[in-house]
Order: structure tokens, then C-alpha cells, then sequence
């Protein structure tokens, strides 16, 4: 046992090249690394590449910062409100070029590279746009016909993302990684990654994770770097730890309707505040109290009117 | 009880598509306030299935989304996207519910992109699990505004499947299950003649017209034998939709 692996926010955004193919954990409005994502901005990560299913929030940071030049990605959409107005800004201007999947096929092709094999056999997107229509892929998919029973497929090459940065509950400094509720896409990203930054709510004594051991999403030896990061998933929510900050995400919302507004967003949020600990004092003690979860529910009492 | 809304018209008639037991895919939004309704009447044994990786959620608040805490709690298995999707390819998934920006008249769904791909006009968030639910539920209901930008001859992107090109198209392109086999707007219900699989009137909403739901699709529809009138929710159907799905009104529009 050692701490090599445990790294400040900075030195683990750091080891991040500008031009890096990146996938981040998270799915919507939850457990996605947002505080890493907001030290990317301050260090002026660029020219970035992600492998995405679902992680709006980053998609669309990334996009309104000028960050983003392409994605391979299934749905950047803020449920319940729309769609990602930078991401989609980015798009519509020629910024950013697209290749689009299906969750599956998107998902499919990260478990390959983790299977080690060089394809998988899908079935969805056969017969859409989603196969005719291409964006910046060399090669996004190919029919095939079953070599058994001849039946149509479609085959999806492996994809390895270069980092994958993934927010969990909670690790030990050998950085075995836990997390309460649905693991998202973790599991995926992680093992297909060149790779792997895990950021977590707390980092936990020796033996601990070993006392819980069906919790673990991800065995210590797939993990390259361990961050400490309290609330580091906010606005998004941790099961167990935090809601979603839903007032803060409508707040976002707005702002990113209109480019000037969204600057002062990025001015307010990202770049007004050095660090990790101020962003938190920013948004305040309050505020992050009346989010906390109920141990009983996994889920703050203010969003829970009939559960309990 | 005042005047039931289009809305609770249109979660009652998607709700009616679950039949207990089965595993349903499920959004947010109205597909969600139909299955709440469905398993607190007459389907309590359907089980919902979230792309988020979360099975058989136990319905008590209406969710924000499909990751929301509250599916999560009380829940029977949390897992991870890629199985939530595996249990559609692997057969296991009875009926889907989706919407899109353009459907037409095979019931093909766009979700993706109006004015072209690379450099859109509007970009739109994209598939997500839809294509997977299109391409492999056994069932899907879509559920759209009735209008006539959205009802078109031909999407401008082809994000899911319907029937693709008509008769045949799924089983040439390899997919699963019968397709879409309602369509659920604000005006009417429709379904695809069996051997053209062309969209096709079945009943129209209470105080709506047919040659109204012409008007405000984009291409012609086949009309049934006899185009009946949508059932109205029963008293016992609004009280639980009122009461307990949706008491604010969120999704099923307020009432006066």
C-alpha cells in the first residue's frame, strides 16, 4: 500500500493532454465529475475529444467554453428542460463535428475495448440514419451477416478513449472504488480507457471497501489516479451523499440560452474561483446542507414528499 | 370533476397499451405519468425498466428523469446502462414509449437534427436509448403533438426505426419486434395498417374531427373502418392521475 495514487484535483487534471479522447462517468444529471471538469476550464484544456453516452453536463461546459472539436456521443440532452443549448450552438456553427449512436452501440463499443476484441456484433441502428448519415468516423459500423445462422448484424469497432474520468462515492488510496445506486456507464468507460482518474466524495481507510465488497464498481489495479473531492459531482447529485442542485441546473439552463449570459456563468463559476473549496463556499453552506441525503431514502428530504 | 385534459386523455389511452406483467421501457414525461397509472389500476405487476440502469422501480413521486433518486430508492436491481440496453436486445423488454421532433407516416422518428447533419439548423439531443427501444422492443407507442411540422412525408433524420421503408423493412435491416404499434397525440390515436404499414386513424379525441386531424398532419392518413371517438378516462382513472401521479399537474396539464 502506498499513496502514489492519490493526486490533488490539479495535478490530475493536469496529466491530461490538450487534443485527449475522453470519456466521463455520470449519466445526466447524476454523479457526473463536474469539478474536474471546471479545473479542465481553468487550466485551459483544449481541443478536446469525448466518447459519451449521456454526460450532458460536461458536454456541454466543454462546448460553451470553446472546448469541444468533436464527439462520438448517443444524447446530450438536460432532462426535463431541453437540449444542450452550447453543445447544440457548437454544432449548428461548425465548432464541434458529431458522430452519432445509439446508447447501445455507443456502449458497445467500449465494452470491445475492454473485452479486448477488436468488434462486437449489435443489432439496433441498422436501417437508420444512425448507420447511412456519417459525421468525422473513419469507420462507424458495418453490416454484417451472421457466419452461423446468416442473420443480419451489424459489427462496431472497439473505441479507446485515451482518459477516462469517472466520480464515485468513495475509494481507498489503492483506489478501489464504490459507489451507492446505478453505476451509470463506469464499469464500460473505465475498463475500455488507456487511462483512468477517479474522483470521489471521500477517500476511505485501508479494509474499508473490503468490508462492502459487492459495492465495488471498479478494483483498484484499473485505477491510475485517486482525487478527493467533497460534493465534487454538484450541481449533479450522489445518491447517498447529495441531490441533484435542481435549482442551480435551472439557473444554468437559462444562462446558457444566450452566450453573453452563459460568460458570465463561466466567470461566476469556473474561472471566479481558484479551487475546489471556493467553488463550495460560493454556492454555500446552506445551500449544500439542505441538499444532503437522508441516510434512510439515499435522496435529500426536500425533494422526497411521500417516500419516507 | 372538472373537464378531463388532453393530456390525462392521452396518459389514459398509453396506459391502456401496458398489460400487466409486462416489462415496459420507459421515459419521462407523459410515458411515465401512463406507467405510474397503469401499475396503480389495472397493470400492478408491470415492471419499468429506466435506461439509467434502474429495474423495476416502485412508483411513488413522479421523477424529473430516468436517473432520478426517487426510481432509484425502493427500486429491486440498480445496475448499469449497458444491461438496462442488453435486456432489450436480449428479448426481454415488452413495450417502449418514445417521441421525437418529426415522425412519418411508417412511424420513423426524428430526434436528431433539423436542416441537415454536419452543420444543422437546430441540433436536437439525439438518440439516446430511442434507437435501441425502436429497433428492439417488442412493442413501441409514440407519443407527439399532433402537428403538422412534426407529422411529415419524410424526417429529415431517420434516428429510429418504424417500419423504415414500409412492408419488410425491419426484418431487412434485422430488428426486432413488430415496431411501432400506436401513435398517441394530443388529437388522436393511430395505429399502422397491417399490410401497408402506413399510419392509420383509429379514434379521435372528445370534440375533435377527423378531417381536423387531417389537417394538422403532414401527410395523408388512412382512416379506420369506422374512426370511433378516444375513450374518456374513467372517474377512478383521473382520481389516480390527479391524486397521485401527477397532483401538481406537471405533466397533466392544470386543471380549472
Amino acid at each position: 500500500m502506498s499513496d502514489a495514487k492519490i493526486l490533488s484535483l490539479r495535478e490530475a487534471v493536469a496529466s491530461v493532454p490538450d487534443g485527449a479522447n475522453m470519456t466521463f462517468g455520470g449519466f445526466a444529471a447524476y454523479f457526473t465529475p463536474m469539478a474536474f471538469v471546471r479545473e479542465m476550464l481553468r487550466q485551459g484544456k483544449r481541443d478536446l475529444e469525448m466518447t459519451s453516452v449521456a454526460e450532458c453536463w460536461v458536454a456541454d461546459h466543454l462546448a460553451g467554453a470553446g472546448r469541444l472539436r468533436r464527439a462520438r456521443f448517443s444524447n446530450f440532452m438536460f432532462e426535463g428542460m431541453g437540449r444542450c443549448y452550447n453543445f447544440s450552438r457548437g454544432v449548428e456553427r461548425g465548432e464541434i463535428a458529431v458522430e452519432d449512436y445509439s446508447h447501445f452501440a455507443i456502449t458497445s463499443r467500449l465494452v470491445a475495448a475492454g473485452l479486448g476484441i477488436p468488434f462486437l456484433p449489435i443489432k439496433p441502428m441498422a436501417g437508420t440514419d444512425l448507420m447511412q448519415t456519417r459525421g468525422f468516423e473513419a469507420e462507424k459500423a458495418r453490416p454484417f451477416a451472421c457466419p452461423f445462422t446468416g442473420e443480419p448484424v451489424l459489427l462496431v469497432p472497439a473505441a479507446r478513449p485515451d482518459v477516462a474520468v469517472i466520480h464515485a462515492a468513495r475509494a481507498d488510496r489503492d483506489g478501489n472504488t464504490q459507489l451507492f445506486g446505478n453505476t451509470c456507464v463506469i464499469d464500460e468507460q473505465a475498463r475500455a480507457a488507456a487511462r483512468v482518474i477517479v474522483t470521489v466524495e471521500e477517500i476511505v481507510a485501508d479494509g474499508v471497501i473490503r468490508q462492502q465488497p459487492e459495492l465495488t464498481v471498479l478494483p483498484g489495479f484499473l485505477v491510475d489516479a485517486v482525487v478527493e473531492v467533497p460534493f465534487g459531482a454538484h450541481p449533479t447529485g450522489m445518491y447517498r451523499y447529495y441531490d441533484p442542485d435542481f435549482a442551480f441546473l435551472t439557473d444554468y439552463y437559462a444562462a446558457s440560452r444566450d452566450e453573453a449570459a452563459f460568460r458570465r456563468y463561466l466567470d461566476d463559476y469556473v474561472f471566479g474561483v481558484p479551487d475546489p473549496w471556493a467553488y463550495l463556499q460560493k454556492i454555500g453552506i446552506r445551500r449544500l446542507m439542505a441538499l444532503r441525503a437522508d441516510p434512510g431514502l439515499g435522496l435529500a428530504r426536500i425533494h422526497a414528499r411521500t417516500l419516507a | 370533476m372538472s373537464e378531463v385534459t388532453r393530456q390525462e386523455i392521452m396518459a389514459v389511452a398509453a396506459a391502456r397499451e401496458i398489460q400487466d406483467g409486462e416489462a415496459a421501457f420507459i421515459g419521462t414525461g407523459l410515458p411515465m405519468v401512463a406507467a405510474y397509472l397503469a401499475k396503480f389500476t389495472h397493470a400492478p405487476s408491470a415492471v419499468l425498466v429506466f435506461e439509467s440502469g434502474i429495474v423495476d422501480a416502485r412508483p411513488r413521486e413522479l421523477a424529473t428523469g430516468v436517473g432520478d433518486f426517487r426510481l432509484l430508492h425502493g427500486c429491486v436491481k440498480a445496475t448499469g446502462l449497458y444491461y438496462a440496453l442488453s435486456l432489450l436486445q436480449g428479448g426481454f423488454i415488452d413495450i417502449g414509449f418514445m417521441g421525437g421532433a418529426e415522425v412519418d407516416e411508417y412511424g420513423n422518428l426524428n430526434s436528431t437534427a433539423i436542416g441537415g447533419y454536419a452543420r444543422p439548423t437546430v441540433r436536437l439531443p439525439g438518440s439516446g436509448g430511442a434507437n435501441d427501444i425502436g429497433s428492439l422492443a417488442g412493442r413501441i407507442v409514440i407519443m407527439m403533438p399532433h402537428e403538422q411540422r412534426r407529422l411529415v412525408p419524410r424526417v429529415q433524420y431517420l434516428t429510429t426505426p418504424g417500419f423504415l421503408d414500409g412492408p419488410g423493412g425491419r426484418e431487412r435491416a434485422g430488428l426486432r419486434g413488430e415496431g411501432p404499434t400506436r401513435v398517441i397525440t394530443d388529437l388522436a390515436v393511430l395505429d399502422f395498417e397491417p399490410r401497408s404499414k402506413r399510419m392509420r386513424l383509429l379514434t379521435v379525441h372528445p370534440g375533435v374531427t377527423p378531417e381536423e386531424v387531417q389537417a394538422r398532419t403532414g401527410f395523408p392518413l388512412l382512416l379506420a373502418e369506422r374512426v370511433g371517438e378516444t375513450p374518456i378516462p374513467s372517474a377512478e382513472q383521473v382520481a389516480v392521475l390527479r391524486g397521485r401521479v401527477d397532483p401538481e399537474g406537471i405533466y397533466i396539464g392544470k386543471k380549472g
